[in-house]
């Protein structure tokens, strides 16, 4: 299994006087989604590129399915992890389908193979093959290179994806729609991830779990985004968090799980959208100034339902 | 003898000279390229072995070139052999220089994913790196090619192959009656040929600079 283990790890840069990464020790278990998040550098780039050998840790363990990464030669053990970074760095002299063709020809796939997985993966992150196989990067704008960048990552398959901000550069529109469309493929293809932001919103709606970093990548609290936002384990968390968390744990409950009394016509009650939450029912209140709004199988919601959630601990 | 004559005269020389002297430049040019290229990859990643690289090449174009031939006869006897020595040992410096400054200025995000992705550092080199740098590294080459064209008439002194041939002998029998002819004649030669390359780099720059970077 592609668990990733990191146990004591420290990373001392020459020259600097205190380590840029302190001593972490920390667990992800196969097909987690984990977010670093902390202000800009805590050291969660130097966490990361640890894993994959970009840097190499000063003391430490790291353990990739149990498996020492320093024992693993560090091409072959880059070929077999996804890496995405906010830049993207596509290469501009290869087409689309080259690009995601790269790492599968390392890893010896035949021409044909890899081209028809180039096609599959533009189709998966919603690009037509057709259209864009043949481009240049050139010829894409910001959030179509992005795209590429992360089914260029994904090209051989890899168990283990790092992306560092892959977002980061993007407006806050194209962002959103690349988030939600990346949650979709991660429900589908449950990949051990690590997912690098200084956007705590980002990571509440991406991670399965936070960890929430300090000063040379402290870890101030690991934990669901649920967990995070209702019980901070410090003033540290609770001031990254930021305000309205009442509102952002709203966000993570879909309205299709929240009880309602059943109903037949929707009588003029606003109603909400398939695949929203129950901030988005609380907001529909307050738009209409309302206390019921009607969601999509056909139940209305009132908003001492919306108060009460918070009460208790709910899950997803 | 007024200057059409003597072109009409001598034509089937000139042109044979003129070939020689394309063909010898064109010769020089690629093993200089191949030679330039090579010491470029070998030495970029470090600043001091580059800049060696560098300061000898630039060193080697302050040789006089008829002092280099000179000390390239007794090693090498005349003709062909010495005139392509000297002329790649003077093509080198764009070369190497443009090589050197093409394989650092690739996007460092563009290199960063590259070893991101487990490409070894000769596959980024040959697989990224190069093909980028190649416009640059191609007006270096171009350069040189320039250069090549006026000093290759230099090599008439050692007996080797084009148009210097056609100058010298002018310059030999000044007061002559075909001398100034004989001048012209291979200067122009040389001035055209030196044009006509330069109109197919322009061609060359286009069939060679990947796709991706023309878009
Ligand atoms: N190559 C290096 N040499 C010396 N110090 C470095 C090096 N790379 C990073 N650092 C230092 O290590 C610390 C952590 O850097 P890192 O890039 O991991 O931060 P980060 O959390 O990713 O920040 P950001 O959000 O701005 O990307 C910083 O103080 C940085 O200055
Ligand atoms: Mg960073």
């Amino acid at each position: 299994m592609s668990d990733i283990k990191l146990v004591n790890v420290t990373k001392q840069y020459d020259g600097q006087p205190l380590p840029a990464v302190d001593g972490v020790t920390l667990d992800i278990a196969a097909g987690e989604l984990v977010v670093f998040v902390g202000p800009s550098g805590c050291g969660k780039t130097t966490t990361m590129k640890m894993i994959n050998r970009l840097i190499e840790p000063t003391s430490g363990r790291i353990l990739l399915g149990g498996t020492d990464v320093m024992s693993i030669e560090p091409n072959e053990l880059r070929r077999h992890i996804g890496y995405v970074i906010q830049q993207i760095g596509l290469f501009p002299h290869m087409t689309i389908s080259e690009n995601i063709q790269l790492v599968p020809g390392l890893l010896g796939w035949d021409k044909t193979r890899s081209r028809r997985r180039a096609d599959e993966l533009l189709e998966l992150v919603g690009l037509d093959p057709v259209a864009y196989r043949d481009r240049y990067p050139r010829q894409l704008s910001g959030g179509q290179q992005q795209r590429v960048g992360v089914a260029r990552a994904l090209a051989a398959d890899p168990p283990v994806m790092l992306m560092d901000e892959p977002f980061g550069a993007t407006d806050p529109i194209t962002r959103e729609r690349l988030q939600n469309e990346f949650l979709r493929l991660q429900a589908e293809l449950r990949k051990t991830i690590v997912f690098v932001t200084h956007d705590f919103d980002e990571a509440v709606k991406l991670g399965d779990r936070i960890a929430v970093l300090e000063e040379r990548s402290r870890i101030a609290q690991y934990d669901t985004p649920e967990r995070i936002l209702a019980t901070p384990a410090d003033d540290y968390v609770a001031s990254f968090a930021g305000s309205a968390t009442a509102i952002k744990r709203l966000a993570l409950i879909p309205a299709e799980r929240l009880p309602g009394k059943p109903l037949n016509v929707a009588n003029g009650l606003p109603t909400l959208d398939k695949g929203g939450s129950a901030r988005d029912v609380l907001d529909l209140m307050i738009r209409w100034g309302t206390a019921q709004v009607a969601v999509d199988g056909g139940k209305a919601v009132d908003f001492e339902t919306i108060c009460g959630l918070l009460g208790d601990d709910h899950g997803r | 003898m007024d200057f059409s004559r003597y072109l009409e005269r001598r034509w089937d020389d000139l042109l044979e000279q003129a070939a020689q002297h394309a063909a010898v430049v064109a010769l020089s040019v690629l093993l200089a390229t191949a030679i330039g290229v090579l010491v470029g990859v070998l030495t970029w990643r470090s600043a001091r072995a580059s800049g060696v690289a560098i300061s000898v090449s630039a060193a080697l174009l302050t040789i006089p070139s008829l002092a280099l031939l000179a000390l390239l006869i007794p090693l090498l006897g005349l003709g062909w052999a010495p005139t392509i020595v000297a002329l790649v040992v003077y093509s080198l410096l764009p070369i190497i220089r443009n090589t050197v400054t093409g394989l650092r200025s690739v996007d460092l995000a563009v290199l960063e994913s590259a070893r991101g992705m487990g490409l070894t550092g000769r596959q980024t080199v040959w697989r990224v790196q190069l093909p980028l740098a190649w416009p640059i590294i191609l007006t270096g080459v171009r350069v040189s090619t320039q250069m090549l064209f006026a000093i290759a008439t230099i090599a008439a002194y050692v007996a080797g192959p084009g148009l210097g041939n056609e100058i010298l002998s002018g310059l030999a029998g000044l007061g002559s009656a075909n001398a100034l002819n004989k001048a012209i004649a291979g200067t122009a030669g040389v001035v055209l040929l030196a044009l006509a390359f330069d109109f197919a780099f322009v061609g060359l720059r286009r069939v060679t600079t990947p796709r991706g970077l023309r878009v």
